[in-house]
């Protein structure tokens, strides 16, 4: 059994010192102790709104797709608080090319990610300036973030989690489950945010890859338990998204947009049902 | 084989075109396997609740067997949170924190025990390094044979909710086993203070029985209300390219930790299959 000589681990020679709590003594395993700890979430920033503005669909598509995106940005920071997250795009996929030839596991991989992401946010940010908007360094994003936004109208930051060399394992292949949407979703879900929207070059989610397959049908809205059971051969956005949607407390959907006509961005944030919405639960 | 007109492999062409949703895609980026990147080094993780919170009396005796390991064996030491972290999260959930900011909470407890078990090893020359630092672990590594890091994996506000509750899922278990698993450790071990995987909490349950050897199917086919390793961690095992085992051992027991790493099973081996 355990240690002979210490047959409770509240007594005998070797006895844990407590500090009285709820928890107390309890297993943080036990399925019942993990139920009874779910209660309310507090809204840190209900106002904000937060925006991943895609890497390879629209930054990497160069001045014709971008500068039109931050006119549309530039006049949403008069009515709202964004929160600007960026993706890689192409140089990411390199680098997870390169770093997979070189048998770099996953977790560097997230790693190495992290970079791309970041340069894109510094781009977006030097073209936001002028609306006293820039790039916030990761290392003080997150806990500095309601400051910030107290005091500017947005912020854009590099949409990569910090999960880095403790990325998840996938479950197929090596590329990092964690990306930047799913960045952006737990960053709104974490600080309580008013929406999430994905801005990308497709309208939306398609029963199949509209650029591949022209006569693809629109789905204008979904819910996380439809999108499994139609098991679409590719997504718009990262599947790990129906997992944090699923159990998310206080995010309850998330919009994709086409950000190739920017006038639905703000439409979005009007609150206008202008891509494909994906419920949570759609009752 | 290296042609200078093409700057990317197939494999590189279609992940800058294609979608990373894409199974078959997915599928094609699991080769070549990954390089053990420390394949000498163990990871060893310290309870909290189960072993730091104890004091004295069950820590001073490990560090002394830790120190005696030293130059035999390479040591990566992470270290759990424990009874503090408990009450913060009590406090913390009363409060309605997000579950990122019970994470938060949770690495400051784990980081205290870090920087306890730091000043014991000091004069040994072992540094406790956080996440930023880990590219310098290989070097203290080398030079000191061990070093110290905090358990909780450090995604902070980014710490996704679990299906049941809001305690924060991947916890120090969780962050331990995922640096065994990038690095391409040696071995992982956990050190409790049970013997390992009884079929109910030997605590609890006088009837409790032992099991020695288990595989992940089969701990899940037991349907346990209470595990010995965080469930994310069984999870883990079976998607991961090195590390498909882990053991469980007791440290209050003198000599486990060292049987543990001479390779001696001391106590649960859980398998991936």
């Amino acid at each position: 059994m355990t240690d002979p000589a210490d047959p409770d681990p509240e007594k005998g020679p070797k006895p844990r010192h407590h500090v009285r709590s709820r928890l107390m003594r309890e297993s943080l395993l036990d399925r019942e102790v993990e139920r009874s700890t779910e209660s309310p979430v507090y809204r840190m920033l209900p106002e904000a709104h937060v925006l991943k503005i895609g890497g390879r669909s629209i930054l990497d598509a160069g001045r014709d797709v971008v500068f039109p995106v931050v006119e549309v940005l530039a006049n949403c920071l008069k009515r709202w608080k964004l929160i600007l997250g960026t993706g890689g795009g192409v140089r990411t996929r390199h680098v997870f090319s390169i770093g997979i030839d070189l048998g770099l596991p996953t977790g560097v991989l997230a790693q190495l990610a992290q970079a791309d992401s970041l340069a894109n946010a510094h781009m977006l940010g030097t073209l936001l300036a002028p609306y006293g908007v820039v790039a916030i360094p990761p290392e003080i994003f997150g806990h500095l973030l309601p400051l910030f936004l107290h005091s500017a109208p947005g912020v854009v930051f590099s949409s990569v989690p910090p999960y880095s060399l403790w990325e998840h394992p996938p479950g197929v292949g090596r590329i990092p489950p964690h990306r930047t949407d799913a960045g952006a979703f737990l960053l709104a879900e974490c600080f309580g945010c008013r929406s999430l929207t994905l801005v990308k070059d497709v309208d939306g989610l398609y029963d199949a890859d509209p650029k591949l397959h022209p006569a693809a049908r629109f789905i204008p809205e979904i819910d996380v338990a439809e999108l499994r059971r139609r098991k679409l051969p590719t997504l718009p956005f990262e599947q790990v998204l129906l997992d944090l949607l699923t159990n998310a407390r206080l995010l309850d959907r998330f919009q994709i947009v086409n950000g190739h006509d920017p006038r639905r961005i703000q439409a979005a944030l009007e609150g206008r049902h202008v891509g494909t919405i994906v419920y949570r639960n759609r009752a | 084989m290296i042609d200078d007109d093409h700057l990317l492999t197939e494999l590189g062409e279609a992940l800058v075109d294609g979608s990373l949703t894409d199974e078959e895609l997915l599928a094609r980026t699991s080769g070549p396997s990954p390089v053990q990147i420390l394949p000498e080094a163990n990871v060893i993780k310290i309870g909290g609740q189960s072993f730091i919170d104890r004091g004295r009396a069950a820590v001073f005796p490990l560090i002394d067997e830790i120190v005696s390991l030293l130059g035999r064996h390479q040591m990566i030491l992470g270290t759990g949170a424990g009874t503090r972290a408990r009450h913060a999260y009590s406090v913390g959930l009363d409060l309605g924190m997000p579950t990122g900011v019970l994470s938060v909470l949770g690495t400051f407890v784990s980081m205290q025990n870090a920087r306890m078990l730091n000043y014991l090893l000091a004069k040994h020359g072992i540094p406790f390094i956080e996440p930023a630092q880990f590219a310098q672990l290989p070097l203290y590594l080398a030079e000191r044979g061990a070093v110290i890091f905090f358990g909780m994996p450090p995604y902070v506000y980014w710490h996704q909710n679990p299906a049941l509750g809001r305690i924060p899922p991947h916890r120090t278990d969780t962050g331990s086993y995922l640096v065994s698993e990038v690095l391409g450790t040696r071995s992982m071990i956990f050190v409790k203070d049970v013997d390992g995987l009884y079929t109910a909490d030997p605590k609890k349950d006088p009837g409790a029985r032992f099991i020695p050897r288990i595989t992940v199917p089969e701990l899940r086919a037991l349907d346990l209300q209470d595990v010995v390793v965080e469930r994310a961690v069984l999870d883990f095992l079976a998607h991961a390219e090195h590390r498909r085992s882990i053991q469980v051992i007791n440290g209050l027991v003198p000599g486990n930790l060292t049987r543990a790493l001479d390779g001696e099973p001391v106590g649960t081996i859980i398998t991936a299959e």
